[in-house]
């Protein structure tokens, strides 16, 4: 075999990559654009892109004044906000699932497994029930900041508890992540036992909805998601070479504690930061990387990116879904990612023809 | 001159001490063979040396830096590793796998260069692994696994090449292949390569030199000649093995015989005498041994294989010079010794004038009433070199009485006859 046919054949893979990237973002756009066109206030979708369009300098002095103030009050502080959250909590969970996945060498593990969801729930259930931390805030935003607070403090004290000298075994981490969520749920249910009316307030909570989202959520979010999604990417070759277990990682150059310790941080920081303002959705986290793993293979370096896109693209697709599917009511969007999600999984799995790995 | 020294190095798992003191030093174009019992810590000390398990005393110095004291890549730029098994669980391919070797070359915001797809090519082709290059590595079979480790070494262009028993899972001719591979390229780019060996032979083959472990400790350093000797073998391992070198390859090879544990199954004071020579009388020391009897054996000529065996295996024999006839005084010294026997074997060995005393000999015994046993797997006429006359002698055993077997299963039944018969009239002695 000559160098052109090594060469080539490699070379051409970034291209490949750059073309999915295309491809995904453009699926993206498009899906966003029915999203916040989409809803029970029917709405031209002309006039919703002129009212998008009206917010960007220069651009906006192109578009007539004859857009209606009840609709832009509706495109701008209830779609928008909510269809840009979707998006951002897609992208976390899909991003933090890859890590861990990747970092546990193990294909059940979501972004949940270190025990982020039942701390952010913890956390909730809290600030619903006793209204701790709404003195200051508004129940709106003590939800989240108690959820986000809980959430990172339980997984350091994972963390902390699995530490062994200088390192963290993954297999004790996992396992401690899995104590902590049993321990929790059993305080949460303990909590919701005796909570009378706000049961429900909890439950929908945990089951991770995006109707009551607004901008300041975005504003929260947005920036933890970003960078952490960045700095995971930097790392997209040293967790290709995690695959193969922490010791040929190290030497071959990756320093593993530090890499874990980075990355759990980024993984626990945006997914906190996403369900913190979502609630707990399921399955996104779980199965997103799995799907873009069978459209795009192994390497990190296009599956963080893919992953991240498949995940706002599908989120956004099921909550609009749950937003206009029972009109005027609405389903809340995890039942929804499960509910669709899955079968579509077992199609991709089917259709596949080597056992699925990771 | 790259050397690589280890000084003083002690090592723990918790409060175990896996390696103790450890000391030597490796230079460039030398292939070190790492031997030694299971939990002697061969494994240990290479994991000492990749930075896997910081020892608590000592130092791992590469040309005086200390490499514990390197960065991570920098490490990896110097010391590459060719782990015993890896389970690879994902899709990446092989080519894929060889570049993760040039990860430490390669900047964190950037990727793979041409230059370094050309080091992975170069690493696959001195590895025959180039028609592999797009293949998912997780479908390779082991050897393949192995090769495509061994060309992700090479693309990290090390300065020190470990190897945990790079060839144990593979046939014979991927180990020749490995192993020649491994010591053309240790030659050629001036590596330190250090490999553990289950395999003696192999070891042997291959190694510049090597160190046998025991217990964390080294036992044995230097030539492989100098630490491969029957002695080591037997302290360390806990077995009597034959070494010789092979009269072809002029190496050392290795043939283990026997483990050391006393046999508790049997403990009988008889003791067999064999009249052999030529290999046939070998097979059944070691048999009888085992089976707990003392053994004797004469007279032999010094050089026969049987006589060879004899002294591997400790067993009192007659010697005879060279090439030569049995001498009147070495006749003697045979019949005294078969005096002590409580039976006599005469093997199917082919009888010249050299060694026809020896069934004189017999003869003699069985007249004294030493049970005697004759076997005849050969016809006497195909081994009779005396024109009849050892023909003869056989004819005069068998009309007194000598036992006639076909072969050995059958010596070994009527010699555990025998032994019951001779514990019963002890008892009754003691009655």
């Amino acid at each position: 075999m000559n160098s052109s046919q090594i060469e080539i054949p490699y070379f051409k893979r970034f291209a490949k990559w750059k073309i999915i990237i295309i491809l995904l973002t453009l699926a993206l756009m498009l899906v966003f654009i029915f999203a916040v066109a989409a809803g029970p206030t029917q709405i031209p979708p002309l006039n919703t892109y002129g009212i998008i369009i009206k917010q960007i300098p220069l651009l906006g002095n192109f578009v007539g004044s004859e857009l209606s103030l009840t609709e832009e009050t509706i495109v701008l502080q209830v779609r928008l906000p909510r269809v840009l959250a979707a998006a951002i909590v897609g992208v976390a969970l899909a991003v933090a699932g890859v890590v861990l996945q990747g970092l546990l060498r193990n294909p059940m593990a979501d972004p949940y497994v270190l025990g982020i969801s039942s701390g952010a729930g913890l956390g909730a259930s809290l600030a619903i029930v006793f209204g701790a931390g709404a003195p200051f805030l508004g129940l709106l935003y003590s939800i989240p900041i108690m959820a986000f607070v809980f959430a990172i403090g339980t997984v350091l004290l994972v963390y902390l508890i699995s530490k062994r000298g200088e390192g963290v075994p993954m297999v004790t981490l996992l396992l401690v992540g899995m104590a902590a969520n049993s321990f929790l749920l059993a305080i949460i249910s303990v909590i919701k036992l005796f909570s009378g009316e706000a049961v429900h307030a909890i439950m929908a909570w945990m089951f991770g909805s995006l109707a009551t989202t607004n901008w300041n959520h975005i504003k929260m979010s947005l920036p933890f998601v970003m960078i952490g999604v960045t700095v995971i990417y930097f790392f997209a070759r040293d967790l290709n070479i995690m695959l193969l277990g922490e010791e040929q990682a190290q030497n071959l150059g990756v320093d593993a504690e530090r890499l874990k310790k980075i990355t759990i941080a980024s993984a626990t920081l945006i997914t906190a930061a996403s369900v913190s303002i979502s609630g707990i959705i399921g399955f996104i986290g779980l199965i997103i990387p799995h799907m873009a793993r069978i459209l795009v293979g192994p390497d990190h370096r296009i599956l963080i990116p893919s992953s991240a896109l498949s995940g706002a693209i599908v989120l956004i697709l099921c909550d609009t879904i749950g937003r206009m599917i029972v009109r005027p009511a609405e389903l809340p969007v995890g039942i929804i990612t499960s509910l669709l999600g899955v079968p579509f999984f077992i199609y991709l799995i089917r259709k596949k023809k080597r056992p699925i790995s990771w | 001159m790259v050397t690589l020294k280890i000084s003083g190095v002690d090592c723990y798992y918790g409060s175990i001490k896996a390696l103790e003191n450890i000391t030597f030093t490796v230079r460039e174009g030398e292939i070190v063979g790492i031997l030694g019992p299971n939990g002697s810590g061969k494994t240990t000390l290479l994991r000492t040396i990749s930075r896997t398990l910081k020892p608590k005393v000592g130092a791992v110095l590469l040309d005086d830096v200390n490499v514990y004291k390197m960065s991570f890549k920098d490490a990896a730029k110097n010391i590459a590793v060719v782990p015993q098994e890896t389970m690879f669980t994902f899709d990446f391919t092989s080519l894929d796998v060889v570049l993760m070797g040039r990860h430490p070359y390669i900047d964190r915001f950037g990727r793979e260069s041409r230059e370094d797809l050309a080091i992975a090519k170069k690493a696959m082709e001195l590895t025959n692994t180039s028609p592999l290059a797009d293949r998912p590595v997780n479908e390779l079979s082991g050897g393949e696994k192995q090769l495509v480790l061994i060309a992700r070494a090479l693309a990290q262009e090390p300065k020190v090449l470990l190897l945990d028993e790079p060839t144990t899972h593979l046939d014979i001719n991927h180990q020749i292949e490995i192993m020649d591979l491994l010591r053309e390229i240790c030659k050629a780019k001036a590596l330190i390569v250090l490999a553990v060996f289950h395999d003696f032979n192999l070891a042997a083959r291959y190694c510049d030199s090597a160190i046998l472990l025991n217990r964390g400790r080294i036992y044995s350093i230097g030539s492989i000649d100098a630490v491969l000797n029957t002695e080591n073998i037997r302290k360390v391992f806990q077995i009597n093995a034959i070494i010789k070198r092979h009269p072809i390859t002029n190496q050392l090879y290795v043939i283990p015989l026997s483990t050391l544990k006393p046999n508790i199954n049997r403990a009988t004071d008889i003791t067999i005498h064999i009249i052999c020579g030529g290999g046939t009388g070998a097979p059944l020391m070691k048999k009888l041994l085992e089976q707990g009897y003392f053994v004797t054996a004469g007279v032999l000529n010094t050089l026969d294989t049987d006589h060879d065996v004899a002294c591997t295996l400790g067993i009192p024999v007659v010697s005879e010079a060279p090439f030569s006839p049995i001498t009147e005084e070495n006749y003697r010294a045979n019949l005294e010794m078969m005096n002590k026997a409580s039976a006599i074997v005469v093997t199917s060995v082919p009888f010249g004038y050299g060694n026809l005393l020896n069934l004189k000999a017999a003869t003699e015994a069985l007249e004294r009433g030493i049970p005697t046993f004759v076997m005849d797997e050969v016809p006497i006429k195909q081994r009779d070199f005396t024109k009849g006359e050892a023909e003869k002698l056989l004819l005069e055993l068998k009309r007194k009485g000598a036992a006639f077997v076909g072969s050995e299963a059958e010596l070994l039944h009527l010699v555990g006859i025998l032994e019951k018969k001779l514990k019963g009239s002890l008892a009754e002695g003691v009655q």
